[in-house]
């Protein structure tokens, strides 16, 4: 079928320990290869960087908030439009994309494989119908699990076998890819308009505690043997003095951890970094949860790095959205799903004069640049909540460029300044460890093995740079690997050229992951029977009508896991 | 004083829109380059000459340019977006969004104006003999921004939510409007001479709406604050005397209502709670 | 054949969505129906009358029958040769369907609206300005203490409303009727009405004035009149207090709202009433929808464009401005070339000028019987019905996917809404040289 011959490029492929050796790259029927005939088309990469394709951990794409919050927002489209080509389909952008243009724009950056880090399982139907309809890129969605009424009530009870059953019935049912945990517990109380602040707080009418449901749903992740570790939204999110939250959920699970592995992931971590005891002293718990996380191998995260300029945030966390509108006046969506989670939206503008945003956005970067090792952390902005995600190649200009950084720092808010440890730092990324923040580290968390990669054997999805390294000094010339990063040269999706010179010029359409884990009949059995007599109990839809079935997805790529119950 | 001269050359059975006909779009440009100028028909680009025959006369460009529009220009979009500079006279009708996002110069318009007039406006006049539709000087859908500067006047009527998140700048009416001036205005001043449809001000945080003619009734949400002999529009003292209202108390807004006391003796109860 | 019965059917009616139906079928008949409302049975038992059976076209003042293959050349032509055509309706049909439909009009550069637009376009335009606090259908159930319908008539335009989600269903913390109040606000007693707790007639076209001064009431604020919209304001604040000592309460409106004096300003208010509630106690609020897959419509919609409803492509990236780019305003003012009606009857329902200008222009309808709208139409296309004769994914009224099933075939040579707008895209590219 398709050759293609990649020539001369640099290599970055940190999985495979290439660190920016001009190789030549063979791909042929969608994968790397040894080599290739003479038939193939020839791309000269010389002078240029070679990475695999970027792959996202954490972006909200699709599904009923994000839609609720286009509907939201049409000011947001108004002023960032795409016109219909002959190759791609007419769109909107900014803060909440339409599904087109999602996927235009992440292969404009080289990325070619994005997670739905959230979906509230009844309406997992729905954001599958919308990824579907994100063209060229790979794609999963995370289930919520955190507020389940199930999940609380077998934990509560001890039955961690069933809930284990449960949770591989509930991934084969919504075709999802790992356990996400968003608020575990506050987000039911936030049922009744309450609000859980501590680990050890009660569920009002479930008598069990956040940290119960963390640690059950993470023993629960790895009976099922999971590719990717509890996916965690943490407890009290948005509120001076959280960072100890964070080390608290952190350790929480500490104890079940074995071999080295990461048991828990957690996400956005800016949102829930912060010291102090008001608005008004809020400041960097970066240091602090780095120094937890370079001491312990359990953990992994992502910061969703702060963008100044307006957004829009999204999350399940019910409650502190509600917080969050209060704070800052403007319009709120909020959406209650039964038996299982919420949802919130408020749009949201970080300014740089702003104190508390100012020390937002010093926080994301003080996390990306106090983690040692790049393989815990990985590049996000929680899009769109910190930003959008057309921002990152800026994102990699403050990591690579100190420079960048200071000029930044030089116009945001002047206490916030005084306070945030960062002008001090004056680490600079790498561009293997960009790779590896961006799309190996990620693969790896993921358990995507043939993703985050260049070895023979994997997808070949490839991105294309224009950046030659032997004359480009990233923390001088940032500007000009942030053009390059935001303009691929060539985007490579499954051997096929989608991207060339940041245009799209094919949209072929990308594979949804899910997880099928498997655990023993008799115990499956057992777990449906007691699940379809209490179903119609507490939801409003029959169980049979529940599950999406595997032919409603476009292209489904199952993966297998193998449970140990 | 030099003059471009548009005159619509057929009437159009599907939308047309030019989003560049403003005196800082065309300035400098020859008769032939705003022939060929882009302009929208339903979903056809075309030029702009098969729209308007397109003169000019007069002197010098660089004493002040106007643009002339002669014709009913009703089905015709954006005639003015974002003008910085100038003058515009229509005579006859213009379409939507008329004067949107202004932000200097005068608009002089001799018959009536479609909805979305002055929509976003920063600064300038826009003058209006005839009737106006609704939203004018308002914002965008879901946005908050809506008109921050500049004067409209209209000497007919205009329709409802007039000042639509309106954050300052001043509309006067002459004729009356329909329902919601000045719905969740932020500030800036509206002045109607004549009646109100009703639901004046509503959920409006600050500003002030005078209304010399008639309203229904006056919103749960407002409180009576005095009676003022006059209220000063611009450089102009209106003669009232009129109740004033403070609201829209639901958003802890201290917007004010003048409301012409003469003119609404029906809202006479209020007085009972002048004192309290 | 045998007999047989199909459990979880999710019933194609209206907004509610119910998917417990169980459906009796013989030799492609369906024979009777359980656990549906009235209203749901007499569509499954009747779907079969009047159908259309060929597409036809109209010739000297008469149908006349034609293939298949030429209603699609004809309407690809139609369409890719007008300058502003309309593709309306939508809301009864699958999102598979409109789907394709987005795509159509993107492609001709017209405009894609749906029934929003007579119904809920108001509670959509208040939601771009104040948001709203809602929850899907079973939070209801389970936790509601109060329960409002303002505007709507649940017993006759949603049967099993009450029954299956609020006051007379049974929820985890709430088993029955006698754990909920409800409250029922109309201009006049209607069926619903009769069944409430506490009946507030209000005014007719007054809506909005007692929305404020419930919010007023709320806020704790001073009213200072008597009587608001014909209420006492005794009255106000005693609901008012209700509102606020609830554990959770919940408001379902419907087109008294939407369509009365205020419109989308009405449900402004409502959705701020409900916001401000927020800040004493658990509060939300949802609309009525009428057709089970309106809600599909703007979702669909709004993830493929960003917007919801009224959306224009005819500078090839979409726009949207509801009383500028909608179906019937556009109408109204006569400036629409040519149009695609799917599963929809405007003519009935449109404003008489929006109407008369419709049938005057190219139309083409795609639906499953005669309607006022076939009736007006140059081309009509028969379609199968979503649910019954086809599957495809619906939404409920509250965000909820589902996906209907077909139960029988559709009558010899009627096709699905999803074969049909296919194969007029498949033409239209041609016609368009696009690949």
């Amino acid at each position: 079928m398709t050759e293609l011959m990649l020539r001369n490029g640099t290599v970055f492929d940190p999985l495979n320990r290439v660190r920016g050796e001009k190789m030549d790259l063979a791909i042929r029927d969608g994968r790397i290869v040894e080599t290739a005939s003479s038939k193939a088309k020839v791309i000269d990469a010389s002078g240029m960087i070679v990475m695999p394709g970027g792959v996202d951990i954490h972006s909200h794409i699709a599904g009923s908030k994000v839609n609720s919050g286009r509907i939201l927002r049409p000011e947001d489209h108004e002023k960032d439009v795409e016109g219909r080509t002959s190759i791609t389909r007419a769109g909107v952008g900014y803060s909440i994309p339409s599904t087109f243009t999602t996927g235009y724009r992440y292969a404009r950056m080289g990325y070619t494989t994005v997670f739905e880090p959230a979906t509230p399982p009844l309406k997992t139907r729905h954001t599958h119908e919308e990824l579907d309809q994100i063209p060229i890129i790979d794609k999963a969605c995370f289930p919520l699990f955190g507020n389940n009424w199930f999940v609380m009530e077998y934990i509560r009870e001890g039955r961690l076998d069933e809930c284990t059953a449960y949770i591989a019935w509930m991934l084969n049912a919504t075709k999802g890819y790992a356990i996400k945990i968003v608020d575990p517990g506050g987000v039911e109380a936030w049922g009744w308009g309450r609000y859980l602040k501590r680990l050890d707080d009660e569920v009002p009418h479930f008598a069990i505690t956040p940290r119960e449901i963390l640690r059950g749903l993470c023993k629960v992740n790895k009976l099922l043997g999971m590719p990717h570790a509890i996916h965690v939204h943490t407890n009290n999110l948005g509120n001076p003095g959280n960072y100890l939250t964070t080390i608290e959920t952190m350790d929480c699970v500490s104890d079940l951890a074995s071999g080295g592995k990461p048991i828990i992931h957690i996400t956005h971590v800016q949102f829930c970094g912060f010291t102090g005891n008001s608005w008004l002293n809020v400041g960097s718990g970066a240091p602090e949860i780095a120094e937890y996380v370079n001491k312990h191998d359990h953990v992994t995260l992502d910061p969703g790095q702060v963008i100044f300029g307006d957004t829009t945030t999204m999350t399940a966390d019910g409650p502190f959205q509600f917080l969050l509108h209060k704070l800052s006046g403007n319009k709120w969506v909020n959406v209650d799903v039964e038996g299982e989670t919420g949802a919130g939206i408020v749009p949201f503008h970080y300014k740089r004069s702003n104190y508390v945003n100012a020390v937002q956005w010093g926080i994301g970067l003080e996390l990306m640049l106090l983690v040692k090792d790049p393989w815990k952390i990985y590049l996000t902005t929680d899009h769109p909540n910190a930003g959008p995600f057309t921002s990152y190649p800026k994102v990699v200009t403050w990591l690579m460029s100190n420079v960048a950084r200071g000029r930044v720092l030089a116009r945001i808010n002047k206490n916030a300044r005084r306070r945030l440890d960062l002008p001090g730092i004056d680490r600079e990324y790498s561009f293997e460890e960009i790779a590896i923040v961006t799309r190996a580290g990620t693969a790896k968390s993921l358990g995507l093995r043939r993703k985050g990669h260049l070895g023979v054997g994997a997808d070949a999805d490839v991105a294309v740079y224009n950046i030659n390294v032997s004359s480009i000094d990233p923390s001088r010339d940032y500007e000009i690997v942030r053009k390059a990063l935001a303009n691929a040269a060539y985007t490579i999706k499954n051997g096929e050229i989608v991207v060339k010179e940041g245009e799209v010029v094919a949209t072929p359409t990308g594979t949804t992951y899910w997880v099928d884990p498997k655990v023993s009949n008799d115990l499956m059995q057992q777990t449906t029977a007691s699940l379809s007599a209490k179903f119609e109990e507490y939801y409003t839809v029959r169980m049979a009508n529940y599950p999406v079935e595997e032919s409603y997805l476009e292209s489904s790529t199952r993966i297998e896991a193998h449970a140990e119950v | 004083m030099k003059e471009i001269i548009l005159t619509v050359k057929k009437t159009l059975s599907v939308p047309v829109e030019c989003s560049e006909i403003s005196p800082n779009s065309l300035a400098g440009k020859t008769l032939e380059q705003i022939r060929a100028m882009k302009v929208w028909e339903g979903n056809r680009s075309t030029r702009l000459e098969e729209i308007f025959y397109v003169k000019e006369q007069g002197g010098n460009a660089s004493e002040g340019l106007t643009v002339r529009i002669v014709g009913d220009a009703s089905g015709i979009r954006k005639i003015g977006h974002r003008m910085a500079e100038g003058s515009m006279v229509i005579e006859g009708n213009a379409g939507m969004y008329l004067g949107e996002e202004m932000s200097a110069g005068s608009i002089t318009l001799s018959g009536n104006a479609g909805a979305w007039l002055g929509s976003k406006m920063k600064g300038g006049t826009i003058e209006v003999n005839g009737n106006a539709g609704d939203f004018v000087g308002s914002s965008y859908r879901g946005s908050r921004k809506g008109m921050k500067g500049g004067t409209i006047i209209i000497h007919g009527d205009a329709g409802t939510e007039i000042g639509c998140w309106m954050r300052n700048g001043t509309i006067r009416i002459k004729g009356g409007t329909g329902m919601f001036p000045g719905m969740h205005m932020s500030n800036g001043t509206i002045y109607i001479e004549k009646d109100c449809s009703g639901r004046t001000g509503a959920q409006m945080t600050g500003g002030r709406i005078v209304i010399g003619g008639h309203v229904p009734a006056i919103l749960p949400s407002f409180n009576i604050e005095e009676v003022r002999e006059r209220v000063k529009v611009g450089e102009e003292k209106i003669t009232g005397p009129f109740y004033v209202f403070t609201g829209d108390l639901n958003e802890d807004g201290n917007g004010k209502l003048f409301i012409n006391v003469t003119k609404n003796s029906h809202l006479k109860w209020c007085e009972e709670y002048l004192e309290l | 054949m045998a007999e047989k019965t199909i459990q979880d059917v999710v019933c194609t009616f209206c907004g509610c969505c119910c998917d417990n139906l169980e459906v009796k079928i013989k030799d492609e008949r369906i024979l009777g129906v359980r656990n549906s409302c009235a209203i749901s049975m007499s569509k499954f038992l009747n779907y079969d009358r009047e159908r259309l059976s060929a597409p036809v076209q109209r010739k000297n003042g008469s149908f006349e029958e034609m293939k298949f293959e030429d209603a699609v050349e004809k309407t690809a032509s139609i369409l890719a040769n007008a300058k502003y055509p309309i593709l309306y309706g939508w809301s009864l049909t699958s999102c598979e369907a409109i789907e394709i439909g987005v795509e159509l009009a993107e492609l001709v550069g017209g405009v894609i609206d749906n029934t929003t637009t007579t119904c809920h376009g108001p509670s959509i335009l208040g939601v771009h300005d104040i948001g709203e606090s809602t929850c899907t259908l079973g939070e209801v159930r389970h936790r509601a203490d109060l329960v409002v319908y303002w505007g709507c008539n649940p017993v006759h335009a949603h049967p099993l409303h009450m029954l299956r989600y609020s006051v007379q269903s049974k929820g985890r913390f709430r088993k029955g009727r006698k754990d909920r109040k409800l409250i029922v606000v109309d201009v006049r007693k209607t069926d619903t009405a009769k069944q409430a707790d506490y009946f507030i007639q209000v005014a007719p076209n007054q809506d909005y004035e007692l929305l404020s001064a419930l919010r007023t009431a709320v806020k704790m604020g001073e009213i200072e009149q008597n009587s608001i919209a014909g209420v006492p304001v005794e009255k106000v604040e005693e609901i008012a207090d209700l509102m606020i000592n609830c554990e959770f309460g919940i408001i379902f409106y419907g087109l008294g709202l939407t369509m009365s004096t205020g419109k989308s300003r009405n449900i402004d208010a409502a959705l701020s009433l409900v916001r401000e509630l927020n800040n004493r106690t658990k509060f939300l609020i949802m609309p009525m929808r009428g057709h089970f897959n309106v809600t599909g419509a703007n979702q669909v919609t709004a993830w493929q464009t960003g917007y919801p409803f009224a959306v224009d492509f005819s500078k090839g990236y979409p726009r949207y401005n509801p009383g500028d780019t909608s179906a019937v305003d556009i109408l109204a003012r006569g400036e629409c070339d040519a149009a695609l009606v799917v599963a929809s009857d405007p003519i009935s329902n449109f404003p008489v000028v929006a109407s008369r200008h419709l049938s005057r222009v190219p139309l083409v309808t795609i639906d499953p019987h005669f309607t006022p709208t076939t009736l007006a139409s140059d081309i009509v296309i028969p379609s199968s019905f979503v649910g019954i004769e086809t599957g495809g994914t619906v939404y409920r009224m509250d965000g909820v996917p589902l996906l209907t099933r077909k139960l029988v075939e559709p009558p010899k040579g009627v096709r699905s809404d999803e074969e049909i707008l296919s194969a007029i895209l498949r033409r239209t590219r041609e016609l368009k040289g696009v690949a």
